[in-house]
């Protein structure tokens, strides 16, 4: 067996500490870190440790990227990163996430410019190929720096609460607790996954290192184990192996030699991938001599120890001598039997536990409903619901409470979960249409078809019918009435009023309703509001909150001079002059609901609004709530528990209100038409010549000569 | 998968270019007067060899010595059908018989000792590349006479030279005669794989003449395909016929479209679980506890690599119209991801299953799932909406259960649905036992 010279092995060995190779204080830069998972990464890192200084990338110099600890500057080139940068936060800690064939020139340059600065480099990259790899392990070797990869995740070092690169993905803090046990892994996912494991018997971490398992890999497991032999923090040492590469033999090799202290847990995965063709995106998965097969480590392991695998049924206890033959370590077959293994450990050898907290590993379903199969599988196998574990639990109530913005979509040209028809009934969403004209209204029709229940009760009918009726007119001078009258004045038949009169209405005239909706959604889904006819649920603390946060916006706005967004559906100037404002139609909605002895929430909420934007000095009076403002607080209350059961999204939610608006003012449109077609005068529409001005002034077209061109 | 090529390629293409001496060949497509003008300018006698993608052709019985053109057409033909270890050839070729004094073995291969490439040379050919690529000086400490074999390390920057060779060639006690036009050649088998981005590559054996000329008479070589050199201008590797299936082909052509979120897959054979599986290392001790509790994985896959929409979208749908409608259990699982976002992964899941039963119609076999990682609660909510709207059974795991034991569940589930089948519906008699399985 070849092990490397002595000579050869300080250069190498840089890190004389595994915290050498990342500690509290170490300072990181990123390459390409505009990139998609460069720059996730980055923000979660920063919020675990906050140990990212800078980073690079071609051509994005002068971005940053935001993170909730500050934005992180992103330089054009390494070299003006250096340049830029005080020396006191120079980098020390490399992290590459440049695309392969870009990995060789960036190293290149970071012990270009680096030197004396940069000790290790973090390779994240996958697919490098196998020759730049070895270039890169010559050159960071005579420029002693240490070269962690290719296709590593990066290390945690979780007693100093500082990580590089992805380990623990978007929740290190979850995954890791400061511990003993030190994981070497070949796979990075597997060091998140045997981490959690291990707190299933009282063990936690003090270091995850994933190796990268590329064909080459730069920083081989033999220095790795000597590091963690050194780390006082590491007492037990587990290891994830997979096929390929000679690194487990020269490290037991070294062990066997050096009479290796700590003992190792090891789980040798990959068998199956050997039979086939697959790569399994860990290039170095490729056998290369027989010892480096999965069943080669596994022998060289199990040689090493002393002992057969673990065995679950094994009465370990019963062993005269095992601290004896337990002190170098074991093997695993199972990846689940690792805490069970390293239990073992810590009770042969002595080793307290990290923790006193924890339970056995087991299945625990977040979601169960295997229906009919359920109820006819042994009850071992159909597992029931379990309990979802924090942080998981409290997202899930956050997401359940969040709306829905989508559906599964599917083609529906030829079909409708709205309407059906089997030749004979007509239905919409399933009650047959002759029903709903014996035995309920126009109005409850249209509740069924916009919101796809039916109106509960006469009272919600009502309501919605009030606000049809409210839609139907605004006199004559408004500009969906004057669509209505243009189409008469110019012969037309009355379907084109309700067009013109359509045409007239958009997001300044009518489509308040929406943006009230959006508005009432946003303060109302931070809420545990089920009931929109509740009693006992006061909106009156939201609108001062929302006041308060108009006012600073307003106030905010204003000092600079710029224009703000207003609250929609409130202070329409009927009443302008007075102090407190109201909308006469609007009234007589709010007046039914208290005169029936019910409340609104949502239009209860826009008056305390009102009141609230007047007692903090947003305004000067109470303002008009108006009757857009109706029609959406009557519609969202008839769509609200669809939404909250995620039955309806919210783009429905918002556009319900203004189709309200919409319809009844196109009925009215037709009575303006049908006024006006008895009684107008032909083009009678039409504004004179001599009463329109031009605000332009008239310009000649100058001469062209033909055949010169433009 | 790695680009892996034979001799036949390496005489036609790879050989000439580097001046690497090699037999005189002919092709399977060549006239019955090509073969006979060969035949008798090669000395009346030559080799018809399988080109295949299998190691020990001779051992079974596809290399046939040919002396006249009504045999030679006649093995041929025979050899471009014969089966090596479950693989078929692409077709078969001629090569002159080169008389030898003796063989000589050398492989050339990245070396995880040496953290670079290294030259092995035996003076016993027939070696395998897996007992050379291991080891540098594997015998160094038997000097003198009985030396058969040495690794030498070469410089990744510097190469291989001829001085290199030749005084490896001494501590072999190699025929001083040969030692100068051997170490040539030599250092032209390392311009060839290092200008062509190779990881490991054997010429076993090279047959020396009596007159000391030496010729590559057999050659075996896997791509580096992360390496730009092995895409040369001019030359289309082979496809090797039973090497890959329709799937695995569709797959392989598919995950080579993006290097964003692997597709990779290898057909296992089985008939029960349709296993989506993420991450490397994760996908493998899944498989490998699919097939020990009996879950008859149908084929091991690695679909991890934060996949964009479009790519898991692609990648689920080609799982899904390949197999779902023989599957008998769905299985999705992953470890806790680093990177990958679930939401978008289940997504197009969801989206892809969605479509497939619209196209299919329902789907009534259980769905599995475990997986951890960003944005997990979220991904979890859009799939089981879609499975509850389209009526499939689910059981959904998060990362505080171990894979591995969801892997023997997902195996256990489908064996018991299979049972239960089997048994026309027979009840259930064992007492409740909820959650509380422990594998």
């Amino acid at each position: 067996m070849h092990i490397i010279p002595k000579h050869q092995e300080g250069q190498i060995m840089r890190a004389k500490q595994l915290s050498d190779l990342l500690k509290k204080g170490d300072r990181v830069a990123v390459s390409n870190i505009t990139g998609r998972e460069a720059s996730q990464v980055t923000e979660v890192s920063q919020e675990y440790c906050a140990n990212i200084i800078g980073g690079w990338a071609l051509g994005k110099g002068g971005q940053t990227i935001k993170t909730p600890q500050g934005s992180i500057h992103v330089y054009a080139t390494f070299e003006e990163l250096l340049r830029l940068t005080p020396k006191e936060k120079h980098p020390n800690k490399i992290l590459i996430y440049s695309p392969p064939d870009a990995v060789y020139g960036e190293v290149k340059e970071i012990l270009k410019y680096g030197a004396g600065v940069v000790d290790t480099l973090y390779i994240i990259t996958e697919h490098v190929s196998v020759e730049v790899t070895a270039k890169i392990y010559r050159l960071c070797l005579a420029a002693k720096v240490n070269a962690v990869g290719c296709n590593t995740l990066g290390i945690i070092n979780v007693h100093d609460h500082v990580r590089i690169g992805a380990v623990g993905g978007d929740t290190p803090e979850e995954s890791f607790k400061p511990g003993s046990v030190t994981i070497i892994s070949n796979s990075g996912n597997m060091v998140n996954t045997i981490s959690s494991y291990l707190a299933s018997v009282g063990m936690q971490v003090s270091f995850g290192i994933s190796t990268g398992k590329d064909r080459l890999i730069l920083f081989a497991l033999r220095y790795f184990l000597l590091l963690a032999e050194k780390d006082d923090k590491t007492k037990i040492i587990v290891l994830y192996v997979e096929p390929g590469g000679t690194y487990e033999e020269e490290a037991i090799a070294w062990m066997r030699s050096k009479k290796f202290s700590k003992p190792v847990v090891v789980y040798v995965g990959g068998a199956i991938a050997e039979k086939t063709n697959v790569s399994l995106g860990h290039a170095g998965a490729v056998v290369d001599g027989k010892m480096s097969s999965a069943a080669g480590k596994k022998t060289l392991f199990d040689d090493y120890f002393g002992v057969p695998p673990y065995d679950p049924a094994k009465k370990y206890r019963d062993m005269a001598d095992q601290a004896k033959s337990l002190s170098r370590g074991i093997r695993v077959n199972i990846l689940h039997h690792i805490p069970q293994a390293v239990d073992l450990i810590t009770q042969v050898l002595h080793i307290p536990k990290d923790s006193s907290n924890f339970r056995p590993l087991k299945l625990n379903p977040w979601f169960s409903d295997l229906r009919e199969l359920g109820k006819e599988l042994p009850a071992k196998i159909s597992l029931s619901r379990g309990t979802i574990p924090e942080p998981y639990k409290s997202q899930y109530q956050q997401l359940r409470k969040g709306f829905v913005d989508t559906m599964v979509r599917q083609p529906m040209r030829s079909a409708s979960r709205a309407s059906a028809n089997d030749g004979a009934v007509p239905r919409i969403y399933g009650y047959s249409l002759m029903d709903v004209m014996r035995e309920r209204s126009f109005i409850a029709g249209l509740i069924l078809y916009w919101t796809g229940s039916l109106p509960e009760n006469q009272f919600e009918e009502k309501l919605a019918e009030m606000t049809l009726t409210a839609s139907l007119t605004n006199g004559p001078g408004t500009i969906s009435a004057q669509g209505g009258k243009l189409s008469a004045s110019a012969g037309n038949r009355p379907h084109t009023a309700m067009i013109g009169t359509l045409a007239s209405i958009g997001t300044v005239h009518g489509g308040n309703g929406a943006k009230a909706v959006s508005f009432l959604l946003d303060i109302f889904s931070k809420t545990s509001l089920l009931n929109p006819y509740d009693k006992s649920f006061n909106p009156t603390p939201l609108a001062y909150e929302a006041a308060a946060a108009f006012k600073k916006k307003k106030d905010a706005a204003k000092a600079i001079g710029l224009e703000y967004e207003k609250i929609p559906c409130l202070g329409h100037p009927v009443f302008a002059k007075k102090a407190v404002n109201y909308d006469p139609r609007e009234q007589v909605i709010y007046q039914f609901i208290e005169g029936n002895g019910k409340t609104q929430v949502f239009l209860k909420f826009y008056h305390a609004l009102a009141e609230a934007l007047r007692e903090n000095g947003a305004t000067s009076r109470v303002m008009a709530v108006n009757v857009d403002a109706a029609i959406a607080c009557v519609w969202l209350g008839l769509c609200w528990k669809a939404i909250i059961a995620k039955d309806m999204t919210t783009r429905r939610a918002m556009d319900i209100p203004f189709a309200a608006f919409a319809l009844g003012r196109a009925a009215g449109g037709v009575g303006e038409f049908l006024d006006h077609q008895d009684y107008g005068t032909p083009m009678d529409m039409r504004i004179p010549v001599q009463e329109c001005r031009s605000l332009t002034r008239s310009r000649e077209m100058g001469k062209r000569v033909l055949g010169k061109g433009v | 998968m790695a680009q892996k090529i034979t001799e036949y390629t390496f005489i036609r293409n790879f050989a000439p270019r580097y001046k690497i001496p090699v037999p005189r060949h002919l092709s399977e497509n060549s006239t019955i007067s090509e073969i006979r003008r060969s035949l008798e300018m090669w000395g009346g006698a030559a080799l018809v060899k399988p080109d295949i993608l299998a190691g020990k052709r001779g051992k079974a019985g596809a290399v046939a010595v040919v002396r006249n053109a009504q045999e030679a057409v006649k093995e041929l033909n025979r050899i471009s059908g014969i089966e090596i270890s479950g693989s078929l050839p692409r077709g078969s070729y001629m090569v002159e018989m080169i008389p030898a004094e003796f063989e000589i073995f050398t492989a050339i291969t990245y070396n995880s000792a040496t953290q670079g490439p290294a030259l092995t040379i035996s003076l016993n050919g027939g070696v395998d590349i897996e007992e050379a690529s291991n080891c540098v000086d594997a015998d160094a400490g038997s000097e003198g006479e009985n030396r058969k074999k040495i690794t030498i390390p070469i410089d990744i920057f510097e190469g291989l030279d001829a001085y290199q060779v030749s005084d490896a060639l001494q501590q072999l006690s190699f025929p001083q005669n040969l030692i100068s036009s051997f170490s040539r050649v030599l250092t032209a088998f390392w311009d060839m794989f290092i200008s062509t981005g190779m990881i490991s590559a054997e010429i076993n054996p090279w047959r020396i003449t009596p007159e000391g000329k030496p010729f590559a008479c057999d050659f075996k070589a896997t791509l580096d395909e992360a390496n730009y050199k092995c895409k040369i201008p001019g030359i289309v590797y082979p496809e090797y016929p039973s090497n890959v299936s329709e799937f695995e082909e569709s797959m392989a052509g598919w995950d080579k479209l993006s290097h964003q979120g692997q597709a990779h897959v290898s057909d296992l054979g089985g008939n029960k679980i349709l296993p989506l599986l993420f991450g490397g290392g994760a996908s493998t001790i899944i498989t490998e506890i699919l097939d020990i509790e009996g879950g008859s994985p149908i084929f091991l896959s690695d679909f991890g690599g934060n996949p964009p929409y479009e790519r898991m979208y692609g990648t689920a749908k080609r799982c899904f119209d390949h197999y779902l409608a023989h599957a008998k259990l769905l299985l999705i699982l992953g470890g806790k991801a680093n990177n990958t976002f679930i939401d978008i992964t289940f997504q197009a899941i969801a989206d892809a299953l969605s479509d497939y039963c619209r196209e299919h119609g329902p789907v009534h076999i259980p769905v599995i799932i475990g997986r951890g990682g960003p944005k997990l609660v979220k991904g979890f909510l859009i799939i089981t909406q879609l499975m509850d709207q389209l009526q499939i059974p689910y059981v959904v795991f998060g990362p505080d259960s171990p894979v591995t034991m969801v892997a023997e569940y997902a195996a256990k589930l489908v064996n018991g649905t299979l049972h239960r089948e089997a048994s026309g519906n027979a009840h259930n008699t064992e007492t409740p036992g909820g959650s509380d399985y422990e594998g």
